[in-house]
């Protein structure tokens, strides 16, 4: 339970500070770099959650179908 | 706790990175006006003064702060104790002290180019050259200060953004 | 005779009890509040990592319940199994329970998104493999109603 919390606060914190990298790098001018650091940041948080999902997923077969 | 104290490390040291190449910024524009003082007082005691190359070095190095002094002086040092060429001289002590300051490649030709035109003209000639190599450092000095204004607040809270993502994914 | 169920209702609780059910339920509006705020900051400047926060915690939550639901889904095995009700009847049921679940937490999450017409054809997938799964048992149900009617 509190890993999980962590992992929470994790991902909020990665979130706000690549929307903050992505308004100063914006205001300097370099837009592509703000784009890739904004695309690699959510690649990064979609594989935790991907592989919470599959976590879950599995924890569904197991309890509903027994396979 | 011990998470905590490499945190805030990691943090400071970023931030102190990200402050260190935005000082280089800052500092920029201000060692290119010392140079072009330096330039007119140059021209001023060669014209008016009429005192030898060593001299009126040495008395630059005296009224500068680092790391222009350190320049002047180690040039009138070398005229006045070896047996180099004044461009030599010149081109040896700009190179020794070229990696403390903050200046770049651009205004290290130009001051080769001055480099090679002291001491050998007269006088009416010497100040044109001064003037030219006048006229291409405030070129260069204008590009420095837009360059100062657009990077100098960029640079520092990237240095700060990036120590907390770093904390943040290590966490 | 209720004095002997009584005791083993007694039983029950005290292995089960780990700090009270009240407890925990504290702990998973705790969770979604934070995470419900923590969405609020980041949805004004990164929508997208705000639904991602979402969704995990969604999936965090219910990776929680799940143990809880095993423990009813046993229960309710050993009845059947006590009424000797035939094992494949209450694995199906299981399976379209689990089927069920999957979908509607698919069609929310893609609904949150934005995309509804993924949502319906999430939906349509859920209700299509559902019946297919369903399809035996309807037909013995429908042999064993010809076999009543003499014909």
């Amino acid at each position: 339970m509190g890993l999980e919390v962590d992992i929470i606060f994790k991902i909020a914190g990665v979130g706000i500070v690549v929307a903050f990298l992505h308004t100063v790098l914006d205001q300097v001018g370099k837009k592509e770099y703000a784009q890739w650091v904004t695309l690699f940041g959510f690649i990064y948080i979609l594989f935790q959650v991907a592989s919470i999902v599959d976590d879950l997923f599995q924890k569904i077969k197991s309890v509903f179908l027994y396979q | 706790m011990i998470k905590l104290i490499g945190a805030v490390f990691i943090i400071v040291a970023t931030t102190w990175i990200g402050f260190e190449i935005s000082r280089r910024f800052s500092e920029r524009p201000r060692q290119l006006r010392a140079l072009r003082t330096a330039l007119q007082s140059l021209e001023a005691e060669i014209m008016y003064g009429h005192t030898p190359l060593h001299e009126a070095a040495r008395r630059l190095a005296e009224q500068l702060s680092k790391p222009l002094s350190t320049f002047f002086e180690s040039f009138s040092k070398k005229l006045t104790d070896t047996e180099t060429t004044v461009k030599e001289a010149w081109e040896t002590s700009l190179r020794e002290i070229w990696n403390s300051t903050a200046l770049k490649q651009g205004e290290f030709e130009v001051m080769k180019q001055f480099g090679e035109t002291l001491g050998r003209h007269d006088r009416i000639s010497q100040q044109k050259h001064i003037m030219l190599t006048l006229t291409h450092l405030e070129r260069e000095e204008a590009d420095a200060i837009q360059a100062q204004v657009t990077y100098e607040k960029m640079v520092k809270s990237l240095g700060f953004l990036s120590g907390l993502l770093l904390i943040i994914l290590l966490f | 005779m209720w004095m002997t169920s009584s005791k083993k209702l007694n039983q029950y609780f005290y292995i089960n009890r780990r700090g009270g059910p009240k407890i925990e339920i504290i702990k998973i509006v705790g969770i979604a509040l934070v995470a419900t705020f923590l969405a609020l900051i980041v949805k004004e400047q990164k929508p997208n990592f705000a639904f991602l926060l979402i969704v995990f915690v969604g999936c965090v939550i219910f990776l929680f319940l799940v143990d809880k639901i095993y423990e009813i889904i046993h229960m309710l095995e050993k009845l059947a199994v006590n009424a000797k009700v035939n094992m494949v009847y209450i694995e199906t049921i299981l399976k379209i329970i689990g089927i069920a679940y999957i979908a509607e937490f698919a069609t929310q999450i893609t609904k949150d998104a934005g995309q509804g017409a993924l949502s319906s054809k999430i939906e349509l997938a859920g209700k299509i493999i559902i019946l297919a799964m369903a399809i035996p048992i309807l037909t013995v149900l429908i042999e064993t109603i010809i076999k009543l009617i003499p014909s």
